[in-house]
């Protein structure tokens, strides 16, 4: 039995599903910014599944996009969480409460 | 070996922006001038980008006048010039407004005004690009940026919340947007948007769910930008918390980006399931406008009345967007008559309560027709403008995307529409009252800078000259496009 592309993009949904998931129910910060990632490998793999079943190289071109936006965004997520920790010694969502009405 | 057709003309705006935001870090490392040389060098920037932008306007004859250079990643059209225009008009007074806060921050003046030149580009891209990678690099170089700037003053608490809040919130939201990109690219093969209305033209599509899934991840994905409801749950928390000299600009730009990209995707791609998305879109639209309103009213804090009022207008426009191509002059009114007056609506709030601080009380207000009776004048016509009050150009606005949706045969819309925009006046009502009827406190009277003064004119004058003369401006939107 070969391993179609179709198993992969249904692994990727499945990925992403658990990533959404971690990101809404987990508190933690880190482990949330964690899931966005989990989240975005999801679509990596997607790009690269479909583009190999439809014999073109843009779903693995993409990926270097989407690779390059994610490090961008752990240089500016770590360091607003850094700044978080800081001045709260915390990660947890939770404790930011400062803002709501 | 075939090289991509480069035309640098397509782009010549944003790299004036790119060299502006370069220059602005480079000087700063080697002189570290006073932030008003910094200014200056903004100033510089957008105006030559704006000078490159009628340059690019009239170089295109007609609006159906279209290159798709950098291998078809860039569209060359009038729509990413007019939405530039916007934007560009936003990003100067957004500086202007918020001026004091750059004055402030110092030594980090020179990031921040890099930074939102950088976010200019990024939303720019996002409009003027007709390929989906490409409109996701112009979000995330926007989006990241705005995250940077909301945390700009970390030391101060709600400061870095909001960051935070902005950031988890935001990033989720670009990775249900590239999920849904990889779904479209699944299943039509192709990226550029063009593309993909050519294989559904040529195709007929026997398993559509992937598509479907794809597309309502896309507008879920741009909803949060725009902070559309019931994706808008970021919108209050971070304009409330993030230095008030840039929320303006960050609220302003990010509906911009994000009504750029929505337009282009859903008209120019896929306007051949517009029977799918626009029912989607039509809910959407309702549950914004509905929960903007009555969530809005009940608000003490004025940063977060403007957010909610923020999400009711999302909803507006997403009328427009309901009824199609048809409605994209009426759309780009809207975007630009709003925009200028929440640019202004966040120039007072900061002059009011502290361009650097978070949180703006309805206290602050009271009796501010007293205490500066230029800022009281210039908010209530802000104001009313945003209520859509005829002869200004919110009423504008309003009647073409309403009229739009109607002939479209959303009658339903337009009547939640008409009463939300009703509840909606309350809401304005509420704080035009606490200025002229409230006494006074013992509060000072606010200072704007002088570049506030002028931007608060020029935004108030546009808002009157708008409502009571539009046509100039609705006839350049329309020649922005083929309709």
């Amino acid at each position: 039995m070969t391993v179609g592309p179709g198993w992969y993009m249904t692994l990727a949904a499945a990925l992403f599903s658990i990533g959404a998931i971690g990101m809404l129910v987990r508190r933690n910060a880190l482990v949330m910014f964690m899931s966005i990632e989990l989240m975005l490998n999801a679509v990596n793999l997607t790009f690269v599944a479909a583009g190999r079943a439809l014999g073109t190289l843009d779903g693995q071109v993409s990926v270097f996009f989407v690779l390059v936006v994610a490090a961008a965004e752990v240089v500016v997520g770590l360091a607003i969480i850094v700044a978080v920790f800081r001045t709260r010694a915390t990660a947890s969502v939770d404790e930011l409460s400062e803002l709501k009405g | 070996m075939i090289f991509p057709d480069v035309s640098w003309a397509a782009i010549a705006p944003e790299i004036a922006l790119v060299a502006g935001a370069v220059a602005i870090l480079l000087v700063d490392v080697q002189w570290k001038p006073e932030p008003r040389v910094l200014g200056g060098i903004v100033a510089l920037s957008v105006v030559a980008a704006a000078v490159l932008s009628v340059g690019q306007w009239f170089r295109l004859d007609t609006p159906s006048d279209i290159t798709i250079p950098f291998g078809g990643m860039i569209a060359f059209d009038r729509v990413s010039v007019l939405a530039r225009f916007v934007l560009l008009a936003v990003t100067a007074m957004g500086v202007a407004g918020g001026w004091r806060l750059f004055e402030r921050l110092g030594r980090r003046a020179a990031e921040a005004l890099a930074l939102v030149l950088l976010a200019t580009v990024g939303f720019s891209f996002m409009a003027s690009s007709i390929h989906l990678v490409m409109i996701f690099l112009g979000l995330e170089v926007g989006s990241i940026s705005l995250y940077v700037l909301a945390g700009i003053t970390r030391e101060r608490p709600d400061s870095d919340e909001a960051a935070m809040k902005y950031f988890l919130l935001g990033s989720f939201a670009s990775a249900v947007f590239i999920y849904g990109v990889a779904l479209l690219f699944a299943g039509t093969g192709r990226l550029a948007l063009l593309g993909q209305r050519a294989f559904l033209d040529a195709n007929i599509v026997t398993r559509p769910a992937v598509l479907l899934i794809g597309m309502a991840l896309v507008i879920v994905g741009l909803g949060f930008k725009v902070s559309a409801a019931p994706f808008h749950t970021w919108a209050p928390d971070v304009y409330q918390g993030a230095p008030a000299g840039v929320v303006g600009f960050m609220a302003a730009g990010a509906k911009i980006g994000g009504f750029a990209a929505l337009t282009r995707i859903l008209f120019t791609g896929f306007p051949l399931m517009a029977d799918e998305w626009a029912s989607v879109v039509a809910i959407i639209s309702a549950l914004s406008m509905g929960i903007g309103v009555v969530l809005a009213l009940v608000q003490d804090d004025v940063r977060r009345m403007l957010a909610y009022s923020g999400v009711a207008h999302a909803g507006f426009i997403l009328t427009g967007v309901v009824a199609g191509a048809a409605a994209e002059p009426g759309i780009w009114f809207y975007l630009a008559a709003y925009t200028i007056q929440l640019v202004a609506g966040f120039a007072i709030v900061a002059a009011v309560t502290g361009s650097a601080a978070g949180r703006s009380g309805l206290d602050a207000f009271a009796g501010l027709a007293v205490r500066s009776p230029f800022l009281a004048a210039a908010f209530t016509v802000t104001l009313l403008g945003m209520a859509g009050i005829p002869l200004t150009s919110g009423f504008v606005a309003k009647f073409g995307v309403f009229v739009s949706a109607w002939q479209a045969g959303f009658s339903w819309l337009v009547i939640v529409a008409v009463l939300a925009s009703v509840v909606a006046f309350g809401v304005y009502l509420r704080v035009i009252v606490v200025m002229y009827m409230r006494e006074p406190g013992e509060a000072a009277s606010p200072t704007p800078s002088t570049a506030a003064r002028w931007m608060l004119v020029a935004a108030t004058v546009s808002t009157i000259l708008f409502g009571v003369l539009p046509q100039p401006l609705l006839d350049l939107a329309r020649n922005a496009f083929s309709v």
